[in-house]
């Protein structure tokens, strides 16, 4: 295979694969603005359950290796069980700290969290083989379709196509549901929810199960990809490159968070793996991305904080305005206001055409 | 009614509350004993009223009184210290804020709190209970009863947003309103909650007298029409004489006085206390 062809796939695998992470931490934070910053620790452990769950037992004598479970399941299932893994994370974490603590404290949360089970990873060798981590880990499908090498590569894109349709679809109805918009009045403003009769700390805990849900997926398909996974690979700084793929694209919007995906952790950090590298000081690609990820954000929140693109306005679909006679009665049923009065205010009325220019127009349903 | 409301001490004893029920008060908030410190501050001493089914009753009284602390008690976004807070035959003291809005009791905030990047209409179609498609799987699923019941919100939205003059502004972003029609969308979202008794915290500040007029029209119109009891705290006291039937005088954490406002006037320790100031 020529390398450009392999180069383009091996990009756009993850360009899908950061799709589904970002359409995760967007349920969290651009639908119901809950602060994470251990996203990557959701991402991880949908990414280890899933591998320990393929993997056949270890074998510490012969291959030097140790981690729990090895049961040698088959892909699906696997996957399902490493996203609720993440799930139950998220629970137990947003039961604990969710409901007492503010955003922001609850942000300084989730970074302790992390490192944590980051450094429980690192250090325990017998949970998931410490520093050095797991390798080897099964491809899905990868004997029952008997490909070759380069074969499988595009089967294994095609695979995380499907998968971040789905995520996405599912993302969509999410956002336009009822539960969707409650989740938003949450992001809006807590007080008002409540005043509203909505459950915030529930919907929180919900958003953060969701997120997480689709982080651990996004995990699981992000150490498939590599066929290795080990401490390195999450570090608190990875957090930060989903949160500027959101952020640079645009939170609250799905399609923003596939935007971001494509231009942030792929253009702006897989493709720096290939500059050649300075011997003197190898660290130094690495240290720039970190440097360039953090001037992004600075510069996306005080230049464009919607993203590149905004959130959709929901518009009252036109076959579901009011008849012209009745929107036109001052009140059929309710408030009866005199007309001159009415009259007076009008001139203070905003034009409707008239808004601020960030936002994308578009016929969004009605809830559905 | 309004008439007949005798001026009362701070407690309501038993036999007061009997009295009141015997003459055909229909009491439909009741704060008894009510007391909220912070530290060594009781913002909120012994406060004891009722409002009756159907009124529009005022909460006055000079600033730092203890109003919007007691507003924020009854409601459930403060702690209450000790006392009882009864509404429609349930003692809410220290209820969750949305179980007591679940039961009808519902506020806005003294400063307008809008879904600032959510448009008006959504503004509304957050507000309705029990909405079928808010329950996580319900929501995803496609089913008819969950569509039918965003149909009929919606509609309800329309027209309120109509009759609350804010139907041009449908789509435009709730951040994007002026102040006056902030109000205006604020009470639009609680009555859209099918309240019973609405707390509406200094609903006339900051916004001119002509929209003032029709505000207090639109209230009036909500308790005569749809039954909503109003309790309002207000220190434009014209307004308050011109929509309140009954009116709650605080002063220092205590409810001082209860009566009509020209009762109140007579009131030596009302006047003392708030109306002599100015």
């Amino acid at each position: 295979m020529p390398t450009i062809v392999f180069y383009i796939l091996t990009l756009a695998t993850f360009a899908a694969i950061y799709g589904v992470l970002a359409l995760g931490l967007n349920v969290q934070w651009g639908y119901a603005g809950i602060l994470n910053f251990m996203y990557i620790a959701f991402v991880a452990v949908g990414g280890y359950v899933t591998s320990l769950l393929m993997l056949p037992p270890a074998q510490p004598a012969l291959l030097g290796e140790s981690y729990v479970l090895g049961l040698n399941w088959p892909f699906i299932p696997a996957l399902i069980v490493g996203g609720l893994a993440a799930a139950l994370l998220a629970f137990i974490v947003g039961l604990l700290s969710l409901k007492r603590l503010r955003s922001d404290y609850f942000a300084i949360v989730t970074v302790a969290v992390a490192l944590v089970l980051w450094t429980i990873a690192g250090n325990d060798t017998a949970l998931v083989n410490g520093w050095d981590g797991i390798s080897a880990i099964p491809q899905p499908f990868f004997n029952a379709l008997n490909l070759d090498y380069n074969s499988y590569g595009f089967f294994f894109l095609g695979l995380c196509i499907v998968i971040l349709i789905i995520v996405y679809i599912f993302s969509e109805r999410l956002y336009r549901s009822p539960f969707g918009r409650a989740l938003r009045t949450v992001r809006e403003d807590e007080l008002v929810a409540q005043g509203l009769g909505k459950n915030v700390f529930s919907l929180r805990l919900k958003a953060f199960v969701i997120g997480a849900f689709i982080a651990g997926i996004g995990g699981a398909l992000l150490v498939m990809s590599v066929g290795a996974f080990n401490p390195s690979a999450w570090t608190t700084g990875e957090t930060f490159f989903i949160w500027a793929a959101l952020l640079l694209g645009g939170s609250a919007n799905n399609r923003g968070a596939l935007l971001g995906a494509l231009l942030v952790p792929v253009l702006f950090s897989e493709a720096t793996r290939f500059l050649p590298s300075v011997s003197s000081s190898p660290q130094l690609i690495d240290a720039l991305r970190y440097i360039a990820i953090g001037i992004l954000i600075i510069l996306t929140v005080a230049f464009r904080p919607q993203g590149l693109l905004a959130e959709r306005r929901f518009k009252v679909r036109r076959s579901k305005l009011l008849a012209p006679e009745l929107a036109a009665a001052g009140g059929g049923t309710g408030i009866h206001v005199e007309d001159e009065v009415i009259a007076a205010e009008h001139s203070n009325l905003v034009s409707p055409d008239s808004s601020a220019g960030e936002d994308r127009e578009e016929e969004a349903s009605d809830g559905r | 009614m309004a008439g007949e409301t005798p001026i009362r001490a701070t407690k309501l004893s038993a036999a007061d509350q009997s009295a009141a029920l015997r003459s055909g008060m229909d009491t439909l908030l009741e704060v008894r004993n009510l007391v909220r410190t912070f530290g060594a501050l009781r913002a909120v001493d012994d406060c004891s009223f009722t409002v009756a089914r159907g009124s529009i009753t005022g909460l006055i009284g000079p600033n730092g009184a203890g109003k919007s602390t007691a507003a924020n008690v009854i409601t459930g976004f403060l702690e209450t210290t000790t006392g009882q807070i009864l509404f429609d035959g349930y003692n809410i003291a220290n209820q969750a804020p949305h179980r007591i809005a679940l039961r009808g009791l519902t506020r806005t905030f003294q400063i307008t709190r809008e879904l600032e990047r959510m448009t008006v209409t959504e503004n509304l179609l957050a507000a309705p209970h029990h909405q079928l498609g808010e329950s996580f799987w319900l929501g995803l699923l496609p089913l008819p009863a969950v569509r039918r019941q965003e149909d009929e919100n919606l509609q309800h939205a329309l027209k309120l947003l109509r009759d609350f003059d804010l139907y041009a502004l449908r789509d435009e972003y709730a951040g994007n309103l002026s102040g006056g029609q902030r109000r205006l969308l604020e009470l639009a979202r609680v009555v859209m909650t099918r309240p019973k008794l609405l707390l509406l915290d200094e609903p006339f500040a900051g916004i001119n007298p002509v929209l003032a007029t029709r505000l207090g029209d639109y209230i009036e119109a909500l308790c005569r029409e749809q039954g909503i009891t109003f309790l309002i705290i207000e220190h434009n006291l014209a307004l308050v004489e011109r929509h309140c039937q009954a009116v709650i005088v605080m002063a220092l954490g205590k409810t001082i006085a209860e009566g009509t406002m020209s009762e109140l006037r007579e009131n030596p320790a009302v006047v003392d206390a708030y109306l002599g100031e100015g």
